[in-house]
C-alpha cells in the first residue's frame, strides 16, 4: 500500500514537472511568435512611413521640375535646363520605387498605377514646355501652361497622391493597432505562463515537503521497528540461551541419575554371578556325594558337573555375560553424554592462536601412531586467528586422529592440513588418502552415537559430533566431502575474529 | 575406654545401601552400620530433637554420605555436620555417582575428609569399598565434643 502511495507521490511529481516545462516551452514559443509578429507590425508601419515618404519624394520632385522649367522658360538660362532634367529622372525612378513599394497592396498598385500614368502625362506636358522654350518660343510656352489641361493632370496627381496617403494612414493605423494587439498578447501570455510556473511550482514544493515528511515519518518507523527487531534477538537469544542451558542441565542429571540404577544392577549382576559359583558348587557336591573333603575345599578347584549341569552353567554364563556387557556399553554412553555436557558447559576464552604451532603440536603427539601407521603428516602456512585454544586443540586433534584411524591397509597413509582466510573465516581443511566415507553416510557421521563403514576399530561414535559442537559454539562451520576409497577432506570455517558473548553456550 | 565407632550411612539407594554393606563386612570390618535413606531422619538422628547434637556426646561416629538424597543434598548435610561444634570432628566420606570437578573442590571446602566415586564398575566398586572398609579399621575416630 505504502509502496502504492509512493508510487503515485512520484508520478504526480513527475507530471507537475513536465506540466512546467511544458507551459515554459509555450511561453517561449508563444513569445517568439508574438515577438516575431510585432517585428513584422512594425516593419508594415515602417513601411507604411517609406511609402508616404515616396509619395511626397514624387510631389517635391514634380515641384522642382515644374519651377525649374518655368524658370528655363522665363530665362533659357541653361542651369535651370539641368536641374529640370535631374528633377525628372528622379521622379521617375521615385515613381518606380514607389509602385514597387506598393506591390503589396492591390489598392496602392492600381493607386500607383493611376499616379505613374498621371505623372507621365504631366511629364509629357514638361517636355512640351521646354521644347517651347528649346524654340525660343516663350508665348508658346507660357500659352501652352495657361492651357487647363496642365491645371488637370496636377490636380490629378494631387487627388491620387492624396487618395494614396489616406490608404496609407488606414493602413498605419489599423497596423499600429495590430502591433499594439501583439505586444498585449504577448505580455498576456508570459503573465500568464509565469503565473501557472509559479502554481505548479509551490505545487511541487507542497508535494515534495509533504513525501519528504511522510519519509521521516517511515524513517522514524523503521528505527522504531529496528530497534525492536534487535530487542526481539536479544530476548529470543536470551531464552535460547537459557532453554540449551536447561537441555544441558538435564542431560546432566538425567545421566547421573541413570548411572545409580546402573550401579545396582552391576553390582547386583556381580553378586548373581558370585551366587552362581557357589550354587554349582553345591549341585556339584550334591550330585558327586562319594567326593571327598568338605565343601570348602571345592572352592579351589572348579566344580564337577554332569553334562546336563554344565549346560545350565554355560547359559546362566552366557546370560550374565550379556547384562554385563550392555551395561558396560550403557556406562560409556552416559560418561560420553556426561563429558559433552560438561564440555558444553565450559566457557570459552578467546585468545591469539597460531593454528600452524597448535597443529604441529598435535602432530606432535600422534608421531609414534603415524610411524606405526606408516603415514606422513603434512602442514602448510595457516592462519593465526583469536578464538578458544583448547576447543581448537580438540578440534584438530579428533580430526587428525579420525584420519590416522581409518587409513587404507597397505597404502602408506598421507595426511595434509592446509589453510587459507577468506571474508573473516579462517577455512583449514584437513585431507587424508584414506578409505574414504560413502556419501549416504555424509551426515551420518556428525551424528552422536553414530559411526559409518567397517566397525574394525574402537569407537563410540562421539568424536566427530563433539567436534560438530565445538565449531558451531565457535560461530564456524564444519563440512565433509568425501568417497569411498578415494579419502575425505574435512574442511572447518572460523572466524578469524571470535568474540566471546556473540555465540553465548550452544552445544 | 572409647567406645566402637558407629558408621552413620545415608544413602537413598537401598540397593548401593546393601552393596557398601556388604563390601565393608566382607573387608572384615565388623562396626555396627546405622542405615538412612533420606536426609531428613539422619538429621534428626545426627543433630537430635533439639538439633544441638548433644545427643551423641561421648560417642564416635563416621558418617558415610550420598550426595544425591531425595529430600535434600548432601552437600547441606556436609555443611551442618561441619558447623557444629559437636560434629564437626566427625569424619565425613562422601560416596556418590557425581564425578564432576566442581563438586569434589566444594565438598572438600565445606571439610569432607574422603571423596569417593562410585564407579559403575562392579570390581572397581566392590574393591573401593573394601579399601575403605580396610581404612575404617585403621583409622582413630575421635568421640563427639562436648
Amino acid at each position: 500500500m505504502t509502496a502504492n502511495a509512493a508510487r503515485r507521490r512520484e508520478l504526480v511529481q513527475v507530471l507537475l514537472l513536465t506540466a512546467g516545462f511544458l507551459v515554459l516551452v509555450a511561453i517561449s514559443a508563444a513569445s517568439i511568435l508574438f515577438v516575431d509578429r510585432a517585428r513584422d507590425d512594425s516593419a508594415l508601419v515602417v513601411h507604411t512611413v517609406e511609402v508616404e515618404n515616396q509619395i511626397a519624394a514624387v510631389l517635391l520632385e514634380l515641384r522642382r521640375a515644374e519651377s525649374a522649367g518655368r524658370g528655363y522658360l522665363l530665362t533659357s538660362e541653361p542651369r535651370f535646363l539641368a536641374q529640370h532634367d535631374t528633377a525628372l529622372a528622379n521622379i521617375l525612378s521615385n515613381v518606380r520605387r514607389l509602385r514597387d513599394l506598393t506591390l503589396d497592396n492591390p489598392v496602392q498598385t492600381s493607386n500607383s498605377d493611376a499616379l505613374q500614368a498621371a505623372v507621365e502625362t504631366r511629364l509629357t506636358e514638361f517636355r512640351e514646355t521646354i521644347a517651347f522654350a528649346k524654340r525660343k518660343d516663350q508665348q508658346g510656352g507660357i500659352a501652352q501652361l495657361r492651357a487647363t489641361t496642365a491645371e488637370d493632370t496636377v490636380q490629378r496627381i494631387t487627388e491620387i497622391s492624396n487618395a494614396m496617403r489616406r490608404e496609407e494612414d488606414r493602413l498605419f493605423a489599423a497596423r499600429t493597432v495590430s502591433a499594439d494587439r501583439s505586444q498585449q498578447w504577448a505580455s498576456t501570455v508570459t503573465i500568464a505562463g509565469s503565473g501557472l510556473v509559479v502554481a505548479l511550482a509551490a505545487l511541487s514544493i507542497f508535494l515534495v515537503r509533504r513525501s519528504s515528511r511522510a519519509r521521516d515519518d517511515a524513517e522514524a518507523q523503521l528505527r522504531d521497528s529496528n530497534l525492536n527487531l534487535e530487542n526481539t534477538v536479544t530476548e529470543r537469544t536470551a531464552d535460547l540461551r537459557e532453554a540449551n542451558e536447561e537441555v544441558q542441565r538435564f542431560a546432566y542429571i538425567v545421566s547421573h541419575d541413570l548411572r545409580s540404577p546402573l550401579v545396582n544392577i552391576m553390582g547386583f549382576t556381580s553378586e548373581l554371578e558370585e551366587l552362581r559359583g557357589d550354587i554349582f558348587k553345591r549341585i556339584a557336591s550334591l550330585s558327586h556325594p562319594d567326593m571327598p573333603g568338605p565343601l570348602s575345599d571345592v572352592d579351589a578347584t572348579e566344580p564337577v558337573l554332569t553334562e546336563q549341569d554344565a549346560k545350565l552353567s554355560e547359559d546362566f554364563n552366557e546370560a550374565l555375560g550379556f547384562i554385563k556387557s550392555s551395561i558396560g556399553k550403557m556406562d560409556r554412553l552416559i560418561s560420553a553424554i556426561l563429558h559433552l555436557t560438561r564440555e558444553g558447559r565450559r566457557e570459552f576464552q578467546p585468545v591469539p592462536v597460531d593454528l600452524r604451532e597448535l597443529i604441529e603440536g598435535i602432530a606432535g603427539t600422534v608421531a609414534h601412531q603415524a610411524s606405526e601407521a606408516d603415514a606422513q603428516i603434512r602442514i602448510t602456512p595457516l592462519p593465526v586467528i583469536v578464538s578458544d585454544r583448547l576447543a581448537l586443540e580438540q578440534i584438530f586433534s579428533n580430526l587428525i586422529d579420525n584420519a590416522l584411524k581409518y587409513l587404507r591397509t597397505g597404502v602408506a597413509g598421507d595426511i595434509a592440513i592446509s589453510g587459507r582466510t577468506k571474508l573473516g573465516f579462517a577455512i583449514i581443511e584437513v585431507s587424508d588418502n584414506g578409505r574414504g566415507i560413502d556419501a549416504k553416510d555424509h551426515q551420518r557421521i556428525f551424528d552422536l552415537f553414530r559411526r559409518a563403514g567397517p566397525q574394525d576399530r574402537p569407537g563410540q561414535g562421539i568424536g566427530l559430533a563433539h567436534v560438530r559442537a565445538l565449531v558451531r559454539r565457535l560461530g564456524g562451520t564444519l563440512s565433509v566431502s568425501s568417497e569411498l576409497d578415494a579419502g575425505s577432506t574435512f574442511t572447518v570455517t572460523l572466524p578469524v575474529k571470535w568474540a566471546l558473548g556473540r555465540q553465548g553456550k550452544t552445544t | 575406654m572409647s567406645k566402637p565407632v558407629t558408621i552413620i550411612m545415608i544413602e537413598d539407594d537401598e540397593g548401593h545401601a546393601r552393596l557398601i554393606e556388604r563390601n565393608i563386612r566382607r573387608s572384615g570390618v565388623n562396626n555396627d552400620i546405622k542405615p538412612f535413606t533420606n536426609g531428613t531422619d539422619a538429621i534428626r538422628y545426627l543433630f537430635g530433637t533439639d538439633g544441638s547434637g548433644l545427643a551423641h556426646k561421648d560417642e564416635a561416629l563416621l558418617i558415610l554420605l550420598d550426595l544425591n538424597l531425595p529430600d535434600m543434598s548432601g552437600i547441606d548435610i556436609l555443611r551442618r555436620v561441619k558447623e557444629n561444634v559437636h560434629l564437626k570432628a566427625t569424619p565425613v566420606v562422601v560416596l556418590t555417582t557425581t564425578d564432576d570437578a566442581q563438586e569434589i573442590k566444594r565438598c572438600y571446602e565445606l571439610g569432607c575428609n574422603v571423596y569417593i566415586t562410585k564407579p559403575v564398575n562392579y570390581e572397581s566398586f566392590a574393591n573401593a569399598i573394601r579399601q575403605l572398609g580396610l581404612f575404617f579399621s585403621v583409622i582413630q575416630v575421635p568421640q563427639a565434643e562436648i
